[in-house]
């Protein structure tokens, strides 16, 4: 032992078996190992030299496990290698083993161990360890992992999307990924089926009319809608919509992608239950406010009556009581408006019309300020949206109506209606009035938030309800005395 | 005549109501809407208490309070409010030195009741 090895060059013919075997461990390429039976190193070869960066001669002798292991943080390692060393020494057993060493570039090698023992005349007399070097095919294997993992991320989200095409006829032509997950069709059931079937029955004419008109004229239509599976489960999905054109360029049909949303939407309604439990604290505080206020009154006035101890005269003292009655029943409508979960009847409506009717009922309010000029600059071609006209006509009768108390000494109200980057319909309601304080802002749609005398403090949180309701947004910049400016958008059908 | 009061607040039947109330405790009341009318009144006339409501649109009754109790620092003044007995506005209320804090749902001969008392503890506190 301790011998070098003979170099490779030589006469086949001159050389023992001994000699051959010892060239191959030396420069076999896997790590081998002789120890003793007390685990010290006997010899071992290049590979094993390379890796653990120290020569044959500088740890022969030594104990393997301290030379591989040479930190305090290794402990744990080197117990659980020289357990397993142990193990196939003491039943004098080979085993397999894999783990972990630190090589002389201080890289982490993964090596698979197999450990065999040397037994002479049954004695243990040493053990051979020989290691492959694995690290490699492991990172090969975790890179084919993580691919794997981020293959199948792919797939299950392009099972939220379902792509089909129709032709000019309005047929279905391709059913392809998703579709059959989403719609519950099976591509031989459904093609060549008219798209409708995908749409609510009642709806479908309007809703597929709309869509190709705005593909026609935009070249893309994208919206959220609602289609209908084969089992009649309503689905929410965002739509979008392209031409389908041959390589000539000639229009053939429709790409319809529909990505499944109704998750988010989920997530939206508990959103907004938690914002709508946040504000019934609000609302009950300012609820106790508005019916004490007449109540008082109401009970004062009784209690005047049962004593007889009237100051204003009875028939003053009961109508008093009524109009206390009256205010606490309108208000408990009000709340009752507030509250409800409306139902929306929805319809394909022009928020134009909806506008020029709510206008003349602002003139049924007598007690708004004169001199107030309404200036109209309306969006001609104004698509369509999907929306409940008389719960519409209260949401701008209301903001005009604001706009105008805002102003006490007159002023100009300009309702602008616009088509916003073809997704929503905007409108916007600018005054020249008082303003809103910065601070009062953010409360402005809170229930019983209000900054004039006179008034409940529903109107703007029912608008805000409407809109929302409607899938729309309402914002609102202001500066005190210069004027405040509502904003809402309506999503096109 | 018991005391000579002014009533605050700005709904009209609610006033009214007090003074009603009041006059027949022998009270004599002046009744008005906001904050700067009271103050205006308060630079005139002489009052022996102010019966203020906690939440007046303008000037809010808190606002009006530390600046009557500024002013005026042995006037004393009774807050009432509806929001029932809440504990941030009577902390708040006490801070700012009311003298007492009357509820719009209470029953109204114990409006009346306690109205007086705290007049009475509040005046003798004042000659004491």
């Amino acid at each position: 032992m301790g011998v070098r090895f003979p170099s490779p060059a030589y006469d086949i013919m001159s050389i023992d078996m001994k000699d051959i075997f010892s060239s191959l461990i030396e420069n076999a390429a896997v790590l081998v190992l002789y120890l003793d039976k007390k685990e010290n190193i006997v010899l071992c070869n290049k590979k094993t030299e390379s890796i653990i960066g120290l020569k044959n001669s500088e740890i022969k002798g030594k104990n393997w496990l301290k030379v591989l292991f040479k930190d305090k943080d290794n402990t744990i390692k080197r117990e659980m290698f020289k357990a397993v060393l142990d193990d196939a020494l003491t039943y004098k057993r080979a085993k397999d083993f894999e783990g972990h060493l630190l090589s002389s570039h201080g890289k982490l090698r993964h090596i698979s161990w197999n450990i065999t023992p040397i037994l002479n005349k049954n004695e243990v007399q040493g053990s051979l360890l020989v290691g492959h070097d694995i690290t490699e095919i492991q990172e090969r294997e975790n890179s084919i992992k993580n691919i794997d993992d981020s293959l199948k991320n792919i797939i299950s989200s392009i099972n939220e999307y379902a792509l089909y095409v129709i032709n000019l006829d309005g047929l279905i032509t391709y059913f392809g990924m998703g579709c059959e997950m989403m719609f519950g069709y099976s591509k031989p059931e459904i093609i060549f089926k008219h798209i409708s079937i995908l749409h609510n029955i009642n709806r479908a004419d309007s809703q597929l009319s709309l869509i190709l008109e705005r593909v026609r004229l935009l070249n893309k239509y994208e919206s959220e809608i609602e289609l209908i599976t084969k089992s009649g489960e309503v689905i929410p999905v965002r739509l979008t919509v392209n031409r389908f054109l041959d390589a000539n360029g000639k229009l053939t049909g429709y790409i319809f992608i529909a990505k499944d949303i109704t998750q988010t939407k989920k997530l939206e309604y508990q959103v907004f239950q938690s914002e709508k439990l946040a504000a019934l604290g609000q609302l009950s505080a300012g609820m106790a406010h508005e019916i004490h206020n007449p109540l008082f009154v109401i009970s004062g006035r009784l209690e005047m009556l049962k004593q007889e101890k009237l100051v204003l005269g009875i028939k003053k003292e009961i109508d008093l009581i009524d109009t206390q009655v009256n205010r606490i029943r309108k208000l408990v409508n009000r709340i009752l408006k507030f509250a409800r979960k409306t139902t929306l009847t929805l319809e394909a409506v022009n928020l134009n019309e909806i506008i020029e009717l709510a206008l003349p009922l602002v003139n049924y309010n007598k007690l708004l300020p004169a001199n107030v000029e309404i200036k109209k600059i309306f969006e001609k071609n104004m698509p369509k949206i999907s929306g409940d006209p008389d719960q519409l006509q209260e949401v701008f009768l209301n903001m005009i109506i604001n706009a105008y108390q805002s102003m006490p000494n007159g002023g100009i109200i300009e309702i602008i209606t616009s088509n916003f980057q073809n997704r929503y319909a905007q409108v916007q309601i600018i005054d020249t009035g008082e303003g809103i304080a910065e601070a009062n802002l953010k409360n402005i749609f809170m229930p019983f938030f209000s900054t004039k005398g006179h008034g409940t403090g529903l109107g703007l949180s029912i608008c805000h309800n409407i809109i929302k309701s409607h899938n729309g947004s309402i914002e609102l910049e202001s500066r005190i005395n210069q004027g405040t400016t509502f904003t809402i958008k309506l999503p096109f059908i | 005549m018991l005391y000579k009061i002014l009533i605050v607040d700005d709904e009209i039947e609610v006033r009214d109501l007090l003074r009603d109330l009041l006059k027949n405790e022998d009270c004599q009341s002046v009744t008005c809407a906001s904050g700067e009318e009271a103050m205006a009144l308060l630079s005139k006339e002489a009052f022996d208490v102010v019966l203020l409501d906690i939440k007046l649109s303008g000037t809010g009754g808190l606002e009006v309070l530390k600046d009557m109790r500024e002013k005026y620092n042995n006037l004393p003044v009774v807050m009432i409010t509806g929001f029932g007995f809440d504990e941030e506005l009577i902390g708040k209320s006490k801070q700012f030195g009311c003298c007492g804090y009357i509820g719009k749902n209470m029953p109204i001969a114990e409006i009346i009741s306690t109205f007086k008392q705290i007049v009475k503890e509040a005046k003798q506190k004042g000659s004491s």
